[in-house]
């Protein structure tokens, strides 16, 4: 997993619970160096043992850990790169764009960046299935990442998960409904 | 929560995050910049290499231009008496045959004392004159036709190292090209659906036979690479484009590999199988093109079809 995840929800811990609970869910996780650069790639068992400690500190499930740390990651990366945004009208064509623009974006600057594979489809106008698959199993991510954007847009979005891979499918299948 | 004021080292905390944030920026815009200026250079290499490609293929063309000419030229001149003396030979010999066939008469033969016939007979046997008399047209007849063959291939290595210069005049490449449909008319029909896509061009100065001559290999090249296709169309199509007259003859046959593609316009080489193709329709072509002052291109994809592209220059107006 790239550094810039780890140092968004370093950001996150801090802007909620301050410089202490970071320090301390830290020294908490032997896994975790605390050192964390952009650009570099960590192993996956670093951050999920960090989501791990978050969770126990937090005393929250794991899955809403994620959840609600794609919410917030969505907007640290909207500030980090706006011209994602920018260049799509609307919540769904923003969604569309994450295959075919910014992975395309992504693979440029890293070699082996390791993304999910996400393809959209749109089922009616207000409904759009997400297709998600990735070794790392990181729907909930994907979730909290899709009601991240729901907010940026303004729209209000139910989501569904019609098939999950923590289920055992092969891939995740989330129902996104624009409600308001 | 703690003011900037009440912490310090949170102040500098904040600064030196924000000073993180934009080193990593730059990193990232950097990266960018490398890999679209690696885009570039890979893109310009691919243009030189093919560039390369066709600077030692023209260079090769030419080398075997020069060759050819001389073996033409060499080859051409015992080929004319070898001709001529054939000729002659068969006249001969058939004047012999005459004159045995006279003496073979049976009133002729039974005027001759006892002893001349059984010397006669002796030599007719030993020399066996029957045979001879029965395989010497046939072996004539294989001899003109071997010669002929000579004499055809001679003729179109010269027409590749363009020994030939003919006359030139100004022409409607558009006009020679449907004429040189309605010649292959028999060929086309009920075979290959032809598209037109012509625009009217000015005038060329080339010799219309030459140029004749490329659009039907050309063509009957294409028609050749369409056998084994489905629904074959040939599309040919003219423009002008920058003071060249550009044609196109694109068909959706079985194509051709690179390793293929290198070779097409070197003579005798063919991938038709031997007796069918002397391998000489290309490279003439490609003499007689030249020779015009044009470029002829080839892109070619296996099982996708090919397309020719010719281009001439223009009549200054």
């Amino acid at each position: 997993m790239k550094g810039v995840v780890f140092n968004i929800l370093e950001e996150m811990v801090l802007e909620e619970k301050g410089m202490e609970a970071w320090n301390e869910i830290l020294s908490r996780t032997q896994a975790a160096s605390g050192v964390y650069t952009s650009a570099i790639s960590y192993p996956d068992e670093e951050l999920f043992a960090l989501v791990g400690t978050v969770s126990d500190y937090l005393e929250i499930p794991a899955q809403s850990v994620v959840k609600a740390f794609g919410e917030y990651m969505f907007g640290a990366l909207a500030e980090r790169y706006p011209v994602f945004i920018e260049r799509c009208p609307d919540l769904f064509s923003f969604l569309d764009s994450i295959d075919s623009v910014i992975h395309v974006e992504v693979n440029k600057l890293y070699q082996n960046p390791g993304l999910p594979r996400i393809r959209c489809e749109r089922t009616a106008e207000h409904q759009l299935l997400m297709y998600y698959f990735s070794e790392r199993k990181l729907c909930m991510l994907a979730e909290g990442l899709t009601f991240g954007a729901a907010r940026r847009y303004g729209d209000t979005v139910e989501i569904r998960h019609r098939q999950c891979m923590h289920d055992g499918a092969d891939q995740c299948v989330l129902e996104v409904n624009v409600v308001a | 929560m703690n003011t900037p004021a009440d912490n310090p080292y949170k102040a500098a905390y904040e600064r030196e995050r924000a000073a993180r944030l934009k080193a990593e920026q730059l990193l990232e815009d950097k990266s960018r910049e490398l890999y679209q200026q690696n885009r570039r250079l890979e893109e310009s290499y691919e243009q030189l290499q093919q560039q390369q490609a066709a600077l030692v293929q023209n260079e090769k063309l030419a080398t075997l231009g020069t060759l050819t000419a001389g073996v033409a030229h060499e080859i051409n001149n015992p080929l004319a008496y070898v001709i001529s003396n054939v000729s002659a030979a068969r006249d001969y010999i058939e004047a012999y045959d005459q004159l045995v066939r006279f003496i073979q008469q049976p009133e002729v033969m039974g005027a001759l004392p006892a002893a001349l016939q059984e010397e006669w007979a002796r030599l007719e046997q030993a020399q066996d004159l029957a045979f001879m008399q029965e395989d010497f047209p046939d072996v004539i007849a294989d001899t003109q036709e071997g010669l002929d063959r000579v004499r055809d291939i001679v003729h179109s290595l010269r027409s590749f190292s363009r020994l030939q210069e003919g006359e030139r005049e100004p022409s409607d490449l558009v006009d020679a090209l449907k004429s040189t449909l309605r010649l292959l008319h028999n060929e086309l029909k009920n075979r290959v659906t032809v598209e037109l896509d012509l625009d009217p061009l000015p005038p060329v100065r080339c010799n219309l036979n030459e140029i004749n001559q490329v659009f039907t290999n050309l063509i009957v090249n294409a028609v050749h690479a369409m056998e084994e296709t489905a629904r074959p169309a040939l599309k040919l199509s003219s423009r002008a484009d920058n003071g060249q007259a550009v044609l196109m003859f694109e068909d959706n046959g079985c194509g051709m590999d690179e390793g293929v593609l290198k070779e097409i316009f070197t003579p005798f080489y063919t991938t038709k199988p031997v007796g069918e193709g002397t391998g000489l329709g290309l490279s003439i072509t490609w003499g007689i093109i030249q020779d015009h002052g044009g470029e002829i291109s080839v892109d070619s994809e296996p099982g996708q079809g090919t397309r020719f592209v010719i281009r001439l220059p223009l009549m200054a107006e």
